[in-house]
């Protein structure tokens, strides 16, 4: 239940805009009938101004609904996912390196969409996702015979297709659950958590005036900017490189107790894995001999429980209240030795240097 | 006959579907290709049908600038 929780509330905080961002095109795509047909409707007297989706005079579409129906599609499409995912999650591992490679690849893609918005270069329209050009015909006069619900529920199952970076790591938890009805519950809450961000930018792009639009898409664009960069940021991070976030936190808690040495006798090292990440972030450990890691958690329910060490390939669920112990073979002197979170959200190091 | 035009404002993929759907509305237009990327437009027509000039102007109607290439 907590998972579906955190699920959900991830979509709340970052799904949005994150998904936004990478599936826009098919909304847009989606939202052409209805605005072709409320601008069908709208007089316009000869010589009058011209009415783009950007021009100064709007026509002001009916959109709500075809953007509920798209994002109702999508759910019922991620909700179907996550039940595939959870079912072959027994089958199925979603090693580290890959989950690395796509949060990279992903996270690419974001801050191009982001350039893209910031109208930086021409090249960067090459990152926006649309429709080949047989689907956008099959589309066109699909929804010219039928009702203009067909396109937003066919675009918005078509979703599933292109996952955002933070879907993505939902659809990793998803298969990590290894249970059916586990995995739907869990993309089932995050797709309907990046709902209300979802519509709301889409709603209010069409709705604001031409000049606030413009602000509003940059605002946009620079939030996606972030995620984006964020993205590759834990990517990186769970390959084991030095990671911006990483040293954020570590200069951040400078002025806390970070230094852990390890206790002689028992060759023993303590991390905590809490909810907001781990502690300390900073570990010194003797080198030259084999030591155990105890990860400790308490009550811990977010990202830090799926605890990695890329360097040597361990990839441990922690149990949310529990005590899991980590041979650690012997190091070199000076080695730094990286950990993360499957997500790469939380990092921390142990430096062999006693 | 096939003809390229530049078609300016082209913002998104919604704009791109809305100016092929001229191929649904012009008689004697058969096939829009646009291209959000490039923001060109490729149009078949039979010139017996249509004119370069009616295409210009189905696509100002729809709010787009075209301009033959």
């Amino acid at each position: 239940m907590s998972e579906v929780l955190v699920a959900f509330l991830t979509g709340l905080t970052t799904g949005g805009l994150s998904c936004l961002a990478v599936q826009g095109g098919l909304l847009a795509s989606s939202l052409a009938q209805q605005i072709e047909q409320d601008v069908a409707m709208q007089p316009r007297p000869k010589g009058a101004p011209k009415i783009g989706l950007r021009s100064g005079l709007r026509p002001r579409p009916q959109i709500a609904g075809p953007i509920l129906l798209f994002l109702g599609a999508k759910l019922v499409a991620y909700t179907l996912l996550g039940l595939l995912l959870g079912l072959l999650g027994s089958m199925i591992t979603l090693t580290a390196p890959l989950r690395a490679a796509l949060l990279i690849l992903i996270g690419i893609f974001m801050v191009g969409n982001a350039l893209r918005m910031f109208n930086i270069h021409p090249i960067f329209r090459y990152f926006s996702i649309a429709p080949p050009t047989f689907l956008r015909r099959y589309i066109r006069r699909t929804a010219n015979r039928e009702a203009t619900w067909f396109s937003p529920l066919f675009l918005g199952a078509l979703t599933v297709l292109i996952p955002c970076g933070v879907t993505q790591a939902m659809m990793a938890v998803a298969i990590g659950t290894g249970d059916a009805l586990q995995g739907a519950a869990i993309l089932f809450a995050f797709t309907l958590g990046a709902s209300p961000v979802f519509f709301l930018v889409a709603y209010l792009t069409t709705q604001i005036g031409a000049r606030l639009e413009a602000v509003f898409m940059r605002l946009v664009a620079a939030v996606v900017l972030i995620l984006g960069l964020v993205s590759v940021d834990s990517g990186l991070a769970l390959v084991g490189m030095p990671s911006a976030s990483g040293m954020l936190r570590q200069s951040g808690s400078a002025g806390q107790v970070v230094d852990v040495p390890v206790t002689p006798q028992s060759g023993t090292l303590i991390l905590n894995a809490t909810n907001s990440g781990y502690s300390p972030t900073l570990l010194h450990a003797p080198a030259g001999e084999q030591l155990t890691l105890n990860v400790v958690t308490l009550d811990t329910y977010s990202c830090a429980r799926a605890f990695v060490i890329p360097s040597l390939a361990v990839e441990q669920l922690l149990p949310s209240t529990g005590q899991v112990a980590i041979i650690i073979p012997a190091q070199e002197p000076g080695t730094v030795m990286r950990f993360t979170c499957s997500m790469g959200m939380y990092t921390g190091q142990i430096v062999f240097d006693l | 006959m096939k003809k390229t035009f530049r078609v300016l404002e082209l913002h998104c993929p919604a704009c791109v579907m809305r100016v092929e759907s001229i191929e649904d509305e012009l008689p004697g237009v058969t096939r829009v290709n646009a291209s959000y990327q490039k923001q060109l437009m490729q149009v078949e027509f039979d010139e017996k049908r249509v004119t370069v000039e009616q295409i210009v102007l189905a696509a100002k109607q729809k709010g787009y600038q075209a301009i033959p290439l």
